[in-house]
């Protein structure tokens, strides 16, 4: 089966990353290869990882690890990875960490291009969200309510229908 | 909590496409959430296009011309402020359902078929004239009027039709229809 390690890299292959503040991490070369890691690698004897820091990158490659024999979804798959908001236990606990962190997560699988870690945070950010009230949302995110009262009275009137489902 | 990328965003909510509650909740979260979540919401409002409180935000969106229709009628219309968004825009497949939406809103106008059609014929040239992201469009006989099926021909974003004649509709009227409707799509394409 193709499992989308069909580059040249062999099991035992290593590469050194280096995040943004200095920290190096060797890693197994399929993992770089299959996640584009290496987009900013000059040749030298590491490769950088601009914008994301060792505590996320650590974090990152980790999940990478666990998950590098998982077979690769092609782009068409979208719309049913979309629909399942089930997480398998091993991802859950990997994303119960604080809330800074899963954003931090999430931000980085988004700039490192690692669609499936990208699902993985949003799906849980939107379980987050799942049966709770606007103001219990605000409070777990920590937003301010920007809508005047004559505004929210409105937008509340014009989706009511959805309220109910 | 961290700012992230529009583009997480969308997939954050992209997941919640049919849990309209939750949804409706994030959209009052804030102002910018609320611009995410919108198009989400209202792109497939499904069976819920029975609800007449859906149905009475889609009145609202009438212009003149489609308005003037119902005069004739004696229907009288919602007469709430200017909607926030142009919702309809967002809607991406207008459902069965609408046939029934339509029925449990005119009980407030004694229903009657004929005024079933005639508050159909509107919103359906409503659907098709600010319809952006319009699909999917299930319609019966009503697909013969001549403002609907120009506004057919114009519209270039729906893709399936699914023609379903009244019962008692005759043979004649039901090819006309066909008819019309083959010359509209294979046109616009």
């Amino acid at each position: 089966m193709d499992n989308g390690t069909s580059n040249s890299a062999s099991e035992n292959e290593t590469i050194t990353l280096k995040s943004c503040d200095g920290i190096e991490f060797h890693i197994d070369a399929r993992i770089a290869n299959r996640y584009t890691l290496l987009n900013n690698w000059n040749g030298g004897e590491s490769a950088c990882i601009p914008n994301v820091n060792g505590k996320v990158l650590e974090k990152v490659l980790e999940w990478c690890e666990h998950h590098i024999n998982d077979p690769q979804l092609n782009c068409g798959d979208d719309d049913s990875r979309r629909r399942n908001t089930i997480i398998e236990e091993w991802d859950e606990n990997f994303l119960s960490c604080d809330q800074d962190m899963l954003f931090e997560i999430i931000l980085a699988a988004n700039y490192l291009e690692i669609k499936p870690l990208l699902d993985l945070g949003c799906k849980t950010v939107a379980n987050m969200m799942k049966s709770k009230s606007p103001e219990e949302i605000r409070s777990a995110f920590n937003i301010d309510n920007d809508y005047t009262p004559e505004e929210e009275e409105q937008f509340r009137k014009e989706n009511e229908w959805a309220e109910d489902y | 909590m961290i700012t992230l990328p529009n583009e997480c965003y969308y997939e954050i909510f992209n997941n919640l496409q049919h849990n309209y509650k939750t949804l409706f909740s994030c959209a009052l979260v804030n102002r910018e959430w609320c611009r995410f979540i919108i198009p989400i919401l209202w792109s497939e409002p499904r069976r819920y296009f029975s609800d007449t409180r859906l149905i009475r935000i889609c009145l609202l969106t009438l212009n003149a011309e489609e308005q003037a229709f119902l005069i004739p009628f004696k229907i009288s219309l919602p007469s709430y402020s200017k909607p926030l968004f142009e919702y309809t825009s967002y809607i991406t497949s207008v459902s069965e359902f609408l046939f029934e939406g339509i029925k449990n809103w005119l009980r407030y106008n004694k229903y009657s078929r004929g005024l079933g059609n005639v508050v159909k014929h509107s919103l359906i040239t409503m659907f098709l004239r600010t319809g952006k992201n319009l699909k999917y469009l299930y319609i019966d006989e009503t697909i013969c009027s001549p403002i609907i099926l120009e506004y057919f021909y114009k519209n270039s974003t729906v893709n399936t039709v699914d023609f379903v004649p009244s019962y008692d509709i005759n043979d004649d009227f039901k090819s006309k229809a066909i008819d019309g409707l083959n010359e509209n799509i294979i046109g616009s394409t």
